[in-house]
């Protein structure tokens, strides 16, 4: 799986903010792969690291805006797991593999296709 | 047995040219468990769902994968045609293959396409067929409160064929309506007598929870009244409390009751000037008026009614010179512009300064300086009455009320997260609604449609008396639950309680009228039970293994 | 013939929140539309959160529309009015008439090659606003060379569903309903009429609409003159509302500023702004916070400018009144957002006139009484939304639920009259 993204994309906001950049035509790198959950809060620490161990390149989360997750606390468990994995790769020392969460909400493609490119620059940085 | 699968690719009339939809057919038959792949022009219309069917028919499909356009507006149209076509309408998976793919790279991007198919194939050979059924509700509602909104609200769902209990913690209905009443002119008596008249609506006064239990449906209520305690079952819980207003104290440090000086002045709130407007008996009829808001509560909409109001009563009736001071006049309501400007015409002059007014004594009158924008200049009044500024509140217990019932407040201690997907009187645990002042600073237009919003809403539940959902969706494995309590505590719809089975082991149930299918208890079990179907552990492994696997 | 149907006229956010409660309540609605797409204004708005929810609401509208269009019992007609009525509560009878589309929106995939290939400049035949629904392209027979006389074909004859027909006629259907919900919304003020702001002279002069559709858009503010980013930006508050012509308040600009003005200050700390406002409208859910959070980074001026000038280097000019200095002043800017109002819809007069229904002074749509909600003079007509009066999001979806309770309340007490109960 060298260089894809794996991306966990809320049905709520993230899955439909693609879907508006598709309508857009934005573009944005091939190398991502869209998993669609029904809440940032359903992604479980095991699904990042088994991703990440079957070679992607980073793993994104995405969830709704502070504050306006459908299911209200959703979003923050997402962003504290994200935090938690990012913590054990360093401790395993782990590095150049990012993990990140991004809000954003379903009437916001130019987010969701700032998000892949920042990511995608990070993972060109790091020499992978 | 490997379940048939059969993925239906679609090119939307030929118009997606940059994937090679005749390599991604061979590579797509090649997956495992994958035993018919057909190509499509027009998947989205009539003739193309009906071919679809057939084939689903005739090639004994069991599983189907589609890939074309987003789920978001086409899933449940194919969802309908598994269903025609003898298939558990579950058993379905789509490949966005157009807004997430074809649309967003430039170039073939026929290997990316086909490796999305595989991610649906994955994860549909897993997917387990749901069952959906009606379960039966409790069609009587309880509403909490006694004024305005309250007592509209029974009267509303009565007219709906819903029977209602109105719980109001005093001893009688109508608290807190006088003001309304004499801003409005509407008559709280006949709304009251309406009420008890009501042969759907049980009036208890005296009366407040103490405990609730159950999810939406079927909440278990114990009240306490003089006498004793009684257990209720409601389908639905109403909250209109309301609110309450304080004096801002903290604004006009020198509104001290042990100030001598002060203590002995006529400051007093808007509804004791509302008493005083309608005191016959008043001995003298205050000459010079002053009126404060908006300088420590932003949450003025209610007062500047108020304000407008009361200065004009008191115009009319007895001429007095009347000035407010006010920050900004809050005219975000219906009406409120022209009564602004109806009392500047019938001489009300308004002061706008940026910081709070001085208050002090002076010959027994209350002093105010303020410095007003426009004049640039300080003016000091002299006046004889002072309608001192105050907070808008939410009703006392309101706390209280919110840890009953597990639900959450906005930081202003109103109900109701801020979250905008609530709006506008619902809650984060269906069944329960907020209505009226006690969760914000409202005017009657916004008032009236609260109550009938959460009318139709209710309506909307309860009145068939059964409620459709997929049964098990979400499920702790009784097998593999601890009972640690985890998924209760943290599901954010309360949606999840501690049950018996078996005689003597303790598990947590998720009942399937209350869950909202977020997955967040699904995803912190430490003992891993819970099976979100469609989103299990599995299923979404399923889709990582199949990223460049081809 | 009795019917328990009702129909909503308008698929703005209220129309579409009131057909939603309808439809999940069991009742068959007919969501009508004059525009070729649904969702009215609110569906270009764009979403103005910081590092946090900004609250505005604007991702609701998109989820509520997707709801509807989707849903079993909403019937969709798009580019369809209402030519008369008759009929009563409970056995109305309404004729409407669709205008022909041209594209198909059932054939239309929007693959974008009639676009491509369209003659005319601007194109006439073109995609919706991208959150539209249905995402259909649009004919505009107004820039059609077809419809001048001319023998152009190149858009169908590149169509790979074959979804464009020129023959197509307007079609005329009668629909028997037992209520009717008013739903048709507002115009935006036009700020020409204030012609000494410069709107519509001066590129760099825009409405508060305006600026919701570049971040729509573009997902970041440019300078319209020459895309560089504007520095130093002026709101002007009260454009068309408390003004002669306009005697309420239209209860969103304030706020709406606010939020616009700190999405550019969360995307460029530097840029500064400032908005002229009369009085400060910071009430509402969790406004009091976001103002205490932005007071002091914007630039608050109590007193609106009257006029906007442009400077030979392209600046524009603004002089106003700065009422906590007593005098007059006058500053210049990148760009100035005109935060206009809302207006009555400009075709409300007629439609009052087909339904019967009362135009209040201020020319919304008169409810029946100051203690009603929704009704209307006529019983059976409700309103829903700005079309009564200026609302913002949250408070047009639940105005759009009263109007379906409503209706669904004097549907069943008329029902129950006919039976005899």
């Amino acid at each position: 799986m060298n260089g894809c993204i794996v991306a966990f994309c809320c049905e709520h906001s993230a899955y439909p903010a693609a879907d508006l950049a598709g309508k857009l035509r934005l573009h944005y790198p091939e190398n991502i792969r869209v998993i669609r959950v029904p809440c940032a809060g359903r992604v479980d620490v095991i699904h990042i690291l088994k991703a990440l161990e079957k070679g992607a390149a980073a793993v994104l989360v995405l969830g709704c805006e502070d504050g306006a997750c459908h299911h209200i606390t959703g979003n923050t468990r997402a962003k504290e797991r994200v935090k938690y994995c990012n913590m054990l790769l360093k401790e395993v020392q782990i590095d150049g593999r990012p993990v990140a969460m991004f809000n954003l909400s379903p009437n916001a493609p130019h987010k969701f296709v700032s998000a892949v490119n920042e990511i995608t620059k990070i993972i060109k940085e790091s020499g992978r | 047995m490997e379940p048939k699968i059969g993925v239906f690719l679609c090119n939307c009339g030929g118009a997606i040219n940059n994937i090679d939809f005749d390599a991604a057919v061979k590579k797509v038959a090649k997956f495992p468990g994958v035993t018919c792949v057909n190509l499509s022009s027009d998947l989205c219309l009539e003739k193309g769902r009906e071919k679809m069917i057939s084939c689903i028919r005739g090639e004994n499909i069991e599983r189907v994968v589609v890939a074309a356009c987003s789920p978001e507006f086409q899933e449940h149209i194919f969802r309908k045609v598994l269903e025609k076509a003898g298939l558990n309408d579950h058993l379905l998976s789509m490949a966005n293959i157009r807004e997430q793919c074809s649309w967003t790279h430039d170039g073939d991007v026929t290997e990316k396409a086909v490796e999305l198919v595989k991610m649906a194939v994955n994860r549909v050979r897993l997917l387990q067929p749901m069952e959906k059924k009606e379960l039966p509700v409790n069609r009587e509602v309880l509403v909490v409160g006694g004024g305005f909104s309250a007592s509209n609200t029974v009267l509303q769902l009565s007219r709906v064929g819903l029977r209602t209990t109105l719980l109001e913690k005093e001893a009688v209905l109508g608290a807190g309506t006088e003001e309304l009443e004499s801003f409005y002119g509407f008559d709280t008596g006949s709304m009251i007598s309406a009420v008890e008249v009501d042969k759907n609506i049980e009036v208890l006064t005296s009366a407040q929870m103490t405990e609730v239990g159950g999810k939406i449906g079927d909440f278990s209520v114990r009240i306490r009244q003089e006498g004793g305690e009684i257990l209720r079952k409601y389908g639905a819980i109403v909250l209109a409390t309301g609110h309450q207003t304080e004096l801002a104290l903290d604004s006009e440090p020198q509104l001290r009751a042990e100030d001598e000086a002060i203590s002995g002045l006529n400051i007093v709130s808007q509804e004791q000037f509302c008493c005083m407007l309608g005191n016959s008996g008043l001995e003298t009829e205050p000459k010079t008026i002053g009126f404060m808001f908006d300088f420590s509560d932003e949450n003025s909409r209610f007062t500047t009614l108020a304000t407008l109001n009361n200065a004009l009563a008191a115009k009319k009736k007895w001429g007095s010179e009347i000035y407010v001071f006010c920050k900004n006049v809050k005219v975000d309501s219906e009406g409120m512009e022209k009564l602004y400007r109806e009392a500047r015409d019938c001489g009300v002059v308004f002061l706008k300064s940026e910081a709070p007014p001085r208050i002090t004594a002076e010959n027994g009158r209350v002093k105010i300086e303020a410095k007003d924008v426009f004049l640039g200049e300080d003016v000091i009044l002299a006046c004889d009455v002072l309608v001192a500024e105050e907070l808008y509140l939410p009703a006392e217990g309101a706390e209280n009320l919110s840890s009953l019932l597990s639900i959450r407040r906005d930081s202003k201690g109103f109900f109701q997260d801020e979250n905008v997907h609530l709006y506008p009187v619902g809650s984060e645990k269906k069944g329960i609604f907020f209505i009226g002042g006690c969760r914000g600073d409202l005017d009657l237009g916004r008032v009236l449609t609260d109550i009938s919003s959460v009318v139709m809403k209710v309506h909307e539940l309860l009145s068939s008396g059964k409620i459709l959902v997929e049964l098990e969706k979400v499920k702790a494995d009784p097998q593999k639950c601890v009972a640690c309590l985890t998924c209760i505590r943290v599901c954010p719809h309360g949606a999840i309680q501690l049950v018996r089975v078996d005689g003597s082991k303790e598990v947590a149930e998720i009942s399937d009228l209350a869950c909202d299918a977020c997955g967040i208890c699904a995803a912190i079990c430490p003992a891993k039970a819970i099976k979100f179907q469609g989103y299990r552990d599995e299923e979404i492994l399923a889709q990582i293994e199949a990223i460049q696997e081809l | 013939m009795e019917s328990k149907d009702v129909l909503v006229v308008g698929s703005g956010i209220s129309g579409v929140a009131s057909a939603l409660e309808l439809a999940n309540a069991g009742v068959s609605v007919y969501l009508i539309e004059k525009e070729a797409v649904i969702g009215g204004h609110s569906a270009s708005f764009c979403c103005k959160a910081t590092d946090i929810c900004s609250k505005c609401s604007a991702c609701v509208v998109s989820d509520k529309i997707k709801e509807a269009v989707i849903h079993p019992q909403i019937t969709l007609l798009t580019n369809s009015t209402i030519k008369g009525l008759g009929g009563e509560l409970g056995n109305f009878h309404v004729e409407i008439i669709q205008q022909p589309r041209y594209v198909d929106e059932e054939r239309c995939i929007a693959c974008g090659l009639c676009t491509e290939i369209c003659p005319t400049d601007p194109k006439a035949i073109y995609p919706p606003f991208a959150e539209a629904t249905p995402f259909s392209y649009i004919l505009d027979k107004g820039r059609c060379l077809r419809f001048k006389g001319e023998r152009c074909d190149l858009c169908r004859g590149s169509c790979p569903t074959k979804a464009i027909g020129f023959e197509l006629k307007s079609k005329e259907r009668e629909l028997n309903v037992g209520a009717i919900i008013v739903a048709t919304g507002f115009d935006v003020f036009d700020a020409r009429e204030k012609g000494s702001l410069g709107y519509g002279r001066y590129p760099n002069v825009l409405t508060g609409l305006d600026l919701e559709q570049i971040f729509t858009r573009e997902g970041y503010l440019r300078l319209p003159t020459n895309g560089k980013e504007p520095r130093n930006i002026a709101f002007i508050q009260c454009v068309g509302s408390r003004d002669e012509g306009h005697g309420y308040c239209s209860q969103v600009c304030c706020k709406y500023a606010m939020k616009l003005a700190g999405l550019i200050k969360y995307q460029n700390p530097d840029t500064q702004v400032a908005i002229f406002y009369i009085d400060l409208q910071t009430t509402g859910k969790g406004f009091a916070q976001f103002y205490e959070k932005y007071k002091e980074s914007v630039r608050f001026v109590r007193g609106v400018p009257v006029e906007i000038l442009q400077t030979i280097s392209g600046e524009l000019e603004v002089r106003f009144e700065d009422i906590s200095q007593g005098k007059v002043c006058r500053d210049n800017f990148d760009l100035v957002v005109l935060s206009v109002g809302i207006s009555p819809g400009k075709n409300s007069w007629d439609l009052a006139r087909i339904l019967g229904i009362n135009l209040a002074d201020d020319g919304f749509f008169d409810k029946k009484d100051s203690l009603s909600c929704n009704e209307t003079n006529v019983d059976g007509i409700f309103l829903a939304g700005t079309c009564q009066g200026p609302k913002d999001i949250p408070d047009s979806i639940a105005h759009g639920i009263a109007a379906a309770s409503k209706a669904m309340q004097m549907l069943a007490k008329s029902a129950s009259r006919r039976r005899g109960n």
